[in-house]
C-alpha cells in the first residue's frame, strides 16, 4: 500500500517551483471534480427551497430589469442608439452574457468567505468552492438564453446559425470571471473591502458598459470602451449571433486571449495563496 | 521518513496575530511575497504577533494514539491544524505518511435545507471520500447515525444530537491512516460517547494512528498509550500517559494554588494543612504499601477562624482515580480548630502498582467553597506483589467444586 508522504514548511508553496505548481493545480483539479460537483448541487438546491416561486426567480429577474430599460426608452429618457432588431432581444443577450460576468464574480468573490468556518477546519480543495459558485450563474446564463429563444419565436425573428455557436463563445467571459474571481476571493478573504469594492464597480461597469446601448461613436464613453474587454465579449457574440457578422473580432480575439492570461496568472495565483488565506479569514 | 514514523514535527511554531487591521496588512504582505517566490520571513515576530505554538517536537508511530492535553489556549488545537494542513508553519517542518481524516468539525458542509441523506454525500465529499466510496459505506453510515426516518428529513429540523450522530457517522467511515480528534467527543449523550469509544477502538486495531486532543483526561487515560502536554503554545511534556497525567495534574493544582490566593478572602478564613501522616496497621509511618494493606491517613489543620460543618475530601490520583469525602458516608466534623485531628481508616486499600498522589480538600458545607485544596499533599507508592488484571483488587478467594464431590 503505497502512502502519500506529505510536508508542510514555511512558504511550502514556493520550494516546489514554478512549473511544479500548474502540476499541482492539474492534479487539484482534477481530483475535485466530483466534490465541485456535490458543492455547486449543494447551494443550487438549497437557494431555491424555502421559497415557493423557486427557479422562477432565475426568470424574473432579467426581465425586469430590461423591461424598466424599455419603459425609460419610450418615455424618452433613454436613448439606445439604432438597433436593428426588436430591442428586448437586444436586450436579453446582452443581460445574458453581463450577469454571467457580474453575478459570476461577485458569487465567486464571496465563496470563500461563505465557508469560512468549514475552511478553518477541514483541509479541502478551496478551488472548488470558488468553480462551484459560478455555476449558479452558468445556470442563470441558461435561464436567459431559454428566455431569448421564446423571444426569438414571439417576434419572429430567426437568428444567425452562430447561435449554435453559443458554448465556446461564452468561454472566454466565463475565463475571465473564473480568473477575476479566484483573485477577488482570496483578497476578500483577507479584506471584506474587495468585496464590497467589487458589488460597486460592477454596478457602474454595467451603466458603463454598451450592455443595454449600441456604442457611441465618439466622446469619452467610446474611449473607455474600445479598451474595455468586457464590452468585446458581449458585444461581439451578440453580433454574431444576430446578424452573422463580428465587425470587431480583432477586440473580440484580443480580450479572449486576454481572458485566457489572467485565467492562468489568477489561478496560479489563488494555488499560491489559499492556505494564507485560512489563516486570516 | 523512518519506516515506523506516521508523524514528525520538527520544531514547528505558528504565529497569530492580535489586531484584525494589522493581521490583513501582514496578509497581503505575505501572499505578495510568496507569489514573487520571495520568502514571508515568518520565522521573525512583527508588532501584534504572538507565538501560539512554539518550537514544538515530537514523532508518532504508526497505530499510536496520541494524546494531547493542556489548558484552553495552550495550541493544542492548532497544532492539530498544523497537522492537518490547514495552514503551514512559521517555522520548521511537518512530515505525515499517509490520509489525514479530521474529526473536528461534525458536520461540516452540512446545509440545513437539503435532507440528510443528501448531506451525507456533501460531507463525504468534502471529508475527501470518493462518490464510490461513499455508495459502499452509505448503509453502514447510516445505520451508525440511528436517526431512522429523519434521514429524509432537512437537516434544519434535527436535534443537536442527531445532527452530531449523522456528522459523526460520516467521518469515522473515512478510514484515513491518521485520524485527528478535537474535543469533538465532548458533544452527545453518554451512549453515543461510547459509540465513539468503540469506534475508534475498532479503527486503532486497523493500524490507524490516532491523535485525541481533549480536556476528558479519564477518556484520554482510557485509551492513549503517549500524551503530549501543551502551554502556552510550548510542548511541556512527552511521555506515558500516566507520567504526562500527572505532571498535568500537578500543574493544575499548582495554578489553582496560586489563584487560591485569591480565593480566599483576606480576613482569612481559609486553613492549611499542619500535620499529614501515613501509617500502616501497626501504626508505623510509612509511604510504601503492598496491595490489599490497611492505610491510615491522619490529617491536622492550622485554621485562623475554627471552621463549622466542613467537609473533607481524601482521593489517591494516579491512573487511576479513588477518594473518600465525609458528605457521602453521612460523617459529620462538627468543627476544626487546630486541634482537631481527622483520621481516614481504608481497611484494604485495593489499588494497583502506581505512585498515588494524595489529594486533599477541606469545603464548606454546601461543598462549593474550598477553604483548602490541594491535588499533591503527598505520595503514596504501592505495590502489588502480582500485577493484576485492571487497577484495584478486592478481597477475593477461589473455590472449585468438581461433580462427584460434595
Amino acid at each position: 500500500m503505497t502512502e502519500t508522504l506529505t510536508v508542510y514548511e514555511p512558504d511550502n508553496a514556493l520550494k516546489r517551483g514554478y512549473l511544479n505548481i500548474f502540476r499541482e493545480i492539474g492534479r487539484d483539479l482534477k481530483n475535485n471534480r466530483w466534490l465541485t460537483w456535490q458543492l455547486f448541487k449543494r447551494d443550487f438546491f438549497a437557494a431555491y427551497k424555502q421559497s415557493f416561486i423557486g427557479i422562477l426567480w432565475a426568470f424574473i429577474v432579467p426581465l425586469i430589469s430590461i423591461g424598466t430599460f424599455v419603459i425609460l426608452q419610450q418615455s424618452g429618457i433613454f436613448n439606445y442608439g439604432s438597433i436593428a432588431v426588436a430591442y428586448p432581444i437586444y436586450a436579453v443577450l446582452g443581460m445574458a452574457f453581463w450577469s454571467l460576468f457580474s453575478t459570476g464574480l461577485i458569487g465567486c468573490s464571496n465563496s470563500l468567505v461563505a465557508a469560512g468556518p468549514t475552511i478553518i477546519k477541514i483541509n479541502f480543495s478551496k478551488k472548488s468552492l470558488v468553480i462551484a459558485s459560478i455555476g449558479q450563474s452558468l445556470v442563470s446564463f441558461l435561464i436567459q438564453f431559454i428566455v431569448l429563444c421564446i423571444l426569438f419565436v414571439v417576434y419572429g425573428v430567426v437568428p444567425n446559425i452562430a447561435i449554435l455557436l453559443v458554448i465556446p463563445l461564452m468561454i472566454p467571459i466565463v475565463l475571465l470571471t473564473l480568473g477575476l474571481g479566484f483573485l477577488v476571493s482570496i483578497l476578500n478573504g483577507i479584506m471584506r473591502d474587495a468585496g464590497n469594492l467589487i458589488s460597486v464597480l460592477i454596478t457602474f461597469l454595467m451603466f458603463l458598459t454598451p450592455v443595454l446601448y449600441e456604442i457611441p461613436n465618439e466622446g469619452i464613453l467610446w474611449q473607455i470602451s474600445r479598451i474595455n474587454p468586457v464590452y468585446y465579449l458581449i458585444s461581439a457574440p451578440r453580433e454574431l449571433i444576430l446578424s452573422g457578422t463580428m465587425s470587431n473580432w480583432i477586440g473580440f480575439m484580443i480580450s479572449g486571449i486576454l481572458s485566457v492570461v489572467i485565467f492562468i496568472v489568477c489561478l496560479m495565483i489563488f494555488h499560491l495563496s489559499e492556505t494564507r488565506v485560512t489563516e486570516r479569514i | 521518513m523512518d519506516e515506523e514514523l506516521a508523524i514528525k514535527v520538527e520544531h514547528v511554531s505558528k504565529k497569530y496575530c492580535k489586531s484584525i487591521r494589522r493581521s490583513m496588512g501582514y496578509g497581503i504582505k505575505d501572499i505578495t511575497r510568496n507569489i514573487f517566490g520571495l520568502s514571508s520571513h515568518s520565522e521573525k515576530l512583527r508588532r501584534d504577533e504572538f507565538w501560539a505554538v512554539n518550537d514544538v517536537s515530537f514523532e508518532v508511530k504508526k497505530g499510536e494514539i496520541l494524546g494531547i492535553i493542556g489548558p484552553n489556549g495552550s495550541g493544542k488545537t492548532t497544532l492539530l491544524k498544523l497537522i492537518n494542513g490547514i495552514f503551514w508553519p512559521d517555522k520548521g517542518k511537518i512530515t505525515v505518511k499517509g490520509k489525514v481524516g479530521a474529526l473536528i468539525e461534525v458536520g461540516a458542509g452540512f446545509h440545513p435545507m437539503l435532507t440528510g441523506r443528501q448531506n451525507v454525500y456533501i460531507n463525504g465529499a468534502i471529508l475527501g471520500m470518493s462518490k464510490k466510496e461513499i455508495d459502499e459505506k452509505f448503509d453502514s453510515i447510516i445505520k451508525f447515525a440511528d436517526i431512522g426516518e429523519f434521514i429524509d428529513v432537512p437537516v434544519k429540523y434535527y436535534s443537536s444530537g442527531m445532527f452530531v450522530r449523522l456528522g459523526f457517522a460520516v467521518a469515522v467511515h473515512r478510514n484515513p491512516d491518521i485520524l485527528l480528534v478535537d474535543e469533538v467527543l465532548a458533544v452527545g449523550d453518554l451512549e453515543f460517547h461510547n459509540k465513539c469509544m468503540q469506534k475508534m477502538g475498532e479503527i486503532t486495531q486497523n493500524g490507524t494512528t490516532v491523535l485525541l486532543v481533549s480536556h476528558d483526561i479519564t477518556t484520554v487515560q482510557r485509551i492513549c498509550n503517549k500524551c503530549l502536554f501543551l502551554n502556552n503554545g510550548k510542548l511541556v511534556s512527552n511521555s506515558y500517559t500516566n507520567e504526562v497525567v500527572n505532571e498535568y495534574y500537578i500543574w493544575v493544582s499548582n495554578s489553582t494554588n496560586k489563584h487560591k490566593e485569591e480565593l480566599i478572602p483576606k480576613n482569612d478564613v481559609g486553613a492549611k494543612l499542619s500535620e499529614l501522616i501515613i501509617c500502616d496497621t501497626y501504626g508505623n509511618e510509612k509511604d510504601r504499601f503492598e496491595t490489599g494493606e490497611k492505610v491510615s491517613i491522619k490529617l491536622k489543620f492550622l485554621v485562623a477562624k475554627p471552621i463549622i460543618n466542613p467537609i473533607l475530601h481524601i482521593s489517591l490520583n494516579g491512573d487511576t482515580y479513588h477518594g473518600y469525602n465525609t458528605r457521602d458516608d453521612n460523617i459529620q466534623i462538627d468543627i476544626v480548630d487546630n486541634n482537631t485531628e481527622i483520621i481516614l481508616e481504608v481497611d484494604f486499600l485495593g489499588l494497583s502498582t502506581g505512585i498515588y498522589h494524595i489529594c486533599v480538600a477541606l469545603w464548606d458545607e454546601t461543598y462549593i467553597y474550598p477553604y483548602y485544596w490541594d491535588w499533591d499533599v503527598g505520595q503514596i507508592e504501592i505495590l502489588s506483589p502480582i500485577i493484576p488484571l485492571g487497577r484495584f483488587i478486592f478481597k477475593h478467594n477461589w473455590k472449585i467444586l468438581h461433580k462427584d464431590e460434595n
